[in-house]
């Protein structure tokens, strides 16, 4: 009986460490944010809101938000569009251009981001589309259409195929079968994945690193060339709109969800 | 040598009771089968004999041990689970050596003893196989070898039949019997199915609602049921609703729901009042058809007489369906409104047909009372 | 459609009918096609041209010479030690943070597996929430917090286990610990994606017959989320050795590949050189995931602890 509440007790204490280690990055940026100084201090010895004040008169800031929100949203259209249209047909037809195209679509994100972002610059520049938007958001694309696919393929799976082919014998067509009867049924997940490909777009950096000028750059990599320089109590007011963005984002998929599937969809 | 006792034994989650109080002693060598209705708490009561799950209250004991707060891989005790809940990624071998690796024993000698265990349940030729390949019923035989190879005091089985088709049930049923001869080790069973209790048991142990309602011998269990919940449990009977008329010193009379009263002979008189509620098991085996017309006479108070002179306990109604059953036939009978069924054998069945009037009888001694709160009436 | 067929001439029907039988697997590529496309020319494309610019020669007042073939590129990665370094850096980065990632991420997952109710919705979240939250924020958190003057040290001296501050920031120790926050959310969630499927019976049966609990985890949650570790170590033990964000802001001298190919590609425009050092790297981390992938996999079945 002792071993075992000795057991207990380091079983809760440990995942407890890891639960405190996992969140306590985010609340240090947090909570920077507020410090009254222009050092980083954690805890903050006095709390203001000047940063914040000054991030809203900061024009590099505010373009940064405008082009990140610019390059998330196309990539949300282009991923999804994509990432629909492929898992619906994969559903279809599990033929050989289907088992060709889950790796294919899969291996991307194995690979290091740097190794990605320096083979999209080679053949970007080369391409002449160097340093425009859509260079990132094609790039992104690359990393948010696994998420979408996936996602929907899992969707598609658990759908009840007949019911398309109920539609069809009443005599809808097939565009008109697909949008009365799959689209209700799996508009949840469509969101979901939406909402991933424009959180993954949002967030990330090293390959829009490599492919922005200093008119795209987008916010994730104005704060990384912001912080290589010093640390600046901006980039954790940026950053605490980044993590409530975030928050924002899994609140509205577990409404349409549930928490624990999209823990599964993640991985 | 391993007698177990439980005293005073309960298990909650949260608001809800599983287990309310279950207190017996299991004598060593038994085959005790824990019977009752899904939700009755009987397998959580196994559970906390394994010790998987930990008793809100109570004690239990083994040899006169307290094992109460000891964990599962400390007891000596071992389950056979009711989906059998084998390794996937080792070998039926494997698994079967599992419980002998974690005592300790040798790679080699692990190995033999589990081929003796898959001899013992003639499932040698598949020790390499992968358990996910399996029949249930192979399932189940590996599953039980897995759990006798470490030679528990206690071997506790959770429904291990119930997921097997009803021929392949029965096999296991005899088998299960001879193997606990053999092993002469105290055996707890828990089942749904009263003919697996039956077949099995030294004694039956009956769960509702999370208490042990009745121990006994499986004879004793059915002939003498203590309250009505066993006696509907235990079998399919006719219960008749009724209000006592009058009683006598040797007899209770009961105004039924039939149309007529029952009379029911009773060596203790002061059990029933008149007024009182009672529910009569008429049991289908204690009921014989004839033809409504077969003269019967009747006596001075209206009772009919046999031939030979004793009392009985008859109705006449209409047979409104006939079912076969395989190598019984079920009468369904109507009478006065409610419907009541009696059983023949095929080879002696009768042959009545739907619409036909008979008269069904019974002997009043073969009856039993139970009281409106489900009790015993001990007439 | 069917009315206009039917007056087709024979010789097209006879072609249409068999196509109009494919019809459903035709739309169905019609379907991937776009997908298919777009991974051949952002994904394949780019890699083929990543290739064959790691085969010209340089050039001084380009990036490199086009249209020259040449293994310069591939003779310089193998002759310089500066970038001979760097990948030994990023791989002792790689597999010790490999290391400690995928041990934590089989707890967490196993413990997010056993929660129930809100502690199951608390794990969880603390997982997807920074899984979501940029790489930038990630690791500059650290610097506050792993600093002579940050908070962890300030808390070793108050409880005087050490006497002067440690250097965890900037340094090896503050990359690793960077670089596994970043790869922990997708690690635990691969194992966990893979024990929520498992059933806990057996686990039970294994505590049943012996086992203790941390044995029985070791005998049958471990071999049985193999997969799960498999996918884990391989996510880990990839961004890990290529790692930009966190050696970026966390290192001190020591140099990984990400940021010593960056400075090739974007600094010196030594594109042969930069490209040709990518191809190694890769073909490196390929042979080496390959031989973890192996490795791992002869632990799914039967193991010998004892």
């Amino acid at each position: 009986m002792h071993r075992e509440t000795v057991e207990n007790v380091a079983f809760r204490a440990g995942y407890l460490a890891i639960l405190t280690f996992m969140l306590l990055p985010l609340a240090v940026v947090v909570a920077t944010s507020f410090e009254a100084s222009g050092q980083l201090l954690f805890p903050p010895e006095n709390y203001s809101l000047v940063h914040y004040r000054t991030f809203f008169e900061e024009t590099t800031w505010l373009s940064a938000f405008d082009n990140s929100l610019l390059v998330g949203t196309g990539t949300t259209v282009v991923a999804t569009t994509l990432g629909v249209t492929a898992a619906f047909g994969h559903e279809l037809d599990d033929g050989r251009t289907g088992q060709l195209l889950a790796p294919l679509v899969l291996v991307p994100l194995l690979i290091p981001p740097i190794i990605l972002g320096i083979s999209m610059r080679v053949y970007f520049v080369r391409a002449g589309l160097n340093a425009s938007f859509l260079s990132i958001i094609l790039a992104h694309t690359l990393w948010a259409t696994p998420l979408v696919y996936f996602v929907m393929r899992s969707v598609f799976s658990r759908f009840d195929w007949q019911l398309l082919d109920a539609a069809k014998d009443l005599g809808a067509g097939p565009i008109q079968s697909f949008a009365y009867a799959v689209l209700p049924n799996v508009k949840h997940g469509i969101f979901v994945g939406a909402l991933l490909a424009f959180i993954v777009s949002l967030q990330e950096f090293v390959m829009a690193l490599f492919l922005s000028s200093h008119s795209t750059e987008t916010i994730p990599v104005v704060a990384w060339t912001a912080l290589r320089q010093s640390l600046d109590p901006m980039v954790s007011v940026v950053s605490t709109f980044l993590i409530l963005i975030s928050i924002v984002a899994i609140v509205a998929a577990t409404v349409a969800t549930n928490l624990e599937w999209l823990s599964k969809q993640l991985s | 040598m391993s007698e177990i006792t439980l005293d005073g034994l309960a298990k909650r989650y949260g608001e809800e009771l599983a287990v309310e109080d279950v207190s017996v002693t299991i004598d060593d060598g038994e085959l005790l089968c824990l019977l009752g209705p899904s939700g009755s708490g009987k397998s959580t009561t196994l559970r906390m004999l394994a010790g998987l799950e930990t008793p809100t209250d109570g004690e239990i004991r083994i040899d006169d041990e307290d094992v109460t707060d000891r964990p599962a891989y400390e007891r000596t005790t071992a389950t056979v689970f009711q989906d059998w809940a084998l390794f996937p990624h080792k070998s039926v071998l494997e698994n079967v050596a599992f419980g002998l690796k974690m005592q300790g024993v040798g790679k080699e000698e692990r190995r033999e003893r589990a081929r003796e265990m898959l001899e013992r349940v003639r499932m040698t030729d598949h020790a390499d196989d992968d358990p996910m390949n399996l029949s249930g019923g192979q399932k189940q035989r590996v599953a039980l070898a897995r759990s006798l190879a470490v030679n528990p005091d206690v071997l506790l089985l959770d429904e291990p039949l119930s997921n097997l088709d009803k021929r392949l049930s029965e096999d296991m049923q005899i088998e299960l019997r001879e193997i606990h001869a053999e092993l002469e080790e105290t055996f707890v069973h828990v089942t749904h199915d009263q003919d697996e209790a039956f077949t099995l048991a030294d004694r039956i142990g009956i769960m509702a609602d999370g208490n042990l309602v009745q121990v006994g011998e499986p004879n004793e269990v059915y002939q003498n049921p203590k309250n009505r919940f066993i006696e509907g449990f235990l079998g399919d009977t006719n219960f008749v609703e009724g209000v006592v008329d009058r009683t006598s010193p040797d007899a209770v009379r009961v105004e039924t729901e039939l149309g007529r009263e029952v009379v029911v002979p009773t060596s203790n008189p002061d059990a029933l009042d008149a007024g009182d509620a009672v529910s009569l098991s008429l049991r289908p085996e204690a009921l014989s058809i004839e033809s409504a017309d077969a003269g019967l006479e009747a006596d001075e108070a209206g009772q009919p007489v046999r031939t030979d002179g004793s009392t009985t306990n008859s109705v006449v109604g209409t047979v409104e369906s006939v079912l076969y059953r395989g190598s019984t036939v079920r009468y369904s009978v109507a009478v006065e409104g409610t419907s009541v069924f009696a059983e023949r054998t095929v080879s002696d069945s009768g042959e009545f047909e739907t619409g036909d009037e008979i008269r069904i009888s019974w002997d009043g001694a073969d009856v039993l009372a139970f009281r409106d709160d489900g009790s015993r009436v001990d007439l | 459609m069917s009315g206009t067929h039917s007056s087709l001439p024979a010789p097209i029907a006879r072609v249409w009918e068999p196509l109009r039988e494919r019809s459903r697997s035709k739309r169905a590529l019609l379907l991937m096609a776009p997908l298919l496309v777009f991974e051949l020319l952002l994904f394949v494309a780019p890699f083929l041209i990543l290739l064959r610019i790691s085969l010209t020669s340089g050039s001084q007042d380009l990036r490199y010479a086009a249209g020259t073939w040449s293994l310069e590129g591939y003779a310089e990665v193998l002759s310089s030690g500066v970038l001979q370094d760097a990948i030994l850096y990023s791989f002792k980065l790689g597999l010790i943070a490999t290391g400690i990632t995928v041990s934590i991420a089989v707890f967490y997952a196993y413990a997010i597996w056993r929660a129930e109710g809100a502690i199951k919705s608390a794990l969880l979240f603390s997982v997807i929430l920074p899984l979501l939250t940029t790489l930038v924020v990630k690791t500059y958190a650290f610097r506050p917090l792993l600093s002579p003057t940050g908070t962890v040290n300030d808390l070793l001296l108050s409880l005087n286990l050490v006497s002067e501050p440690i250097q965890f920031v900037p340094g090896t120790i503050g990359v690793i610990v960077g670089q596994v926050y970043i790869v922990l959310p997708y690690a635990v969630l691969a194992i966990y994606s893979v024990l929520s499927t498992m059933d806990w019976g057996i686990v039970e049966a294994a505590r049943d017959l012996g086992a203790s609990r941390p044995r029985s985890v070791l005998e049958i949650v471990v071999p049985q989320a193999m997969p799960g570790i498999i996918v884990a170590t391989v996510i880990s033990f990839a961004w890990s050795v290529g790692a930009y964000a966190a050696p970026g802001l966390l290192a001190s001298q020591r140099v990984p590949f990400a940021i010593e190919v960056e400075k090739r590609l974007l600094s010196n425009l030594q594109w042969e050189i930069a490209t040709a050092y990518a191809v190694i790297m890769l073909l490196l981390m390929a042979a080496s995931i390959g031989v973890l992938t192996v490795t791992l996999n002869r632990f799914g079945g039967e193991f010998e602890y004892a």
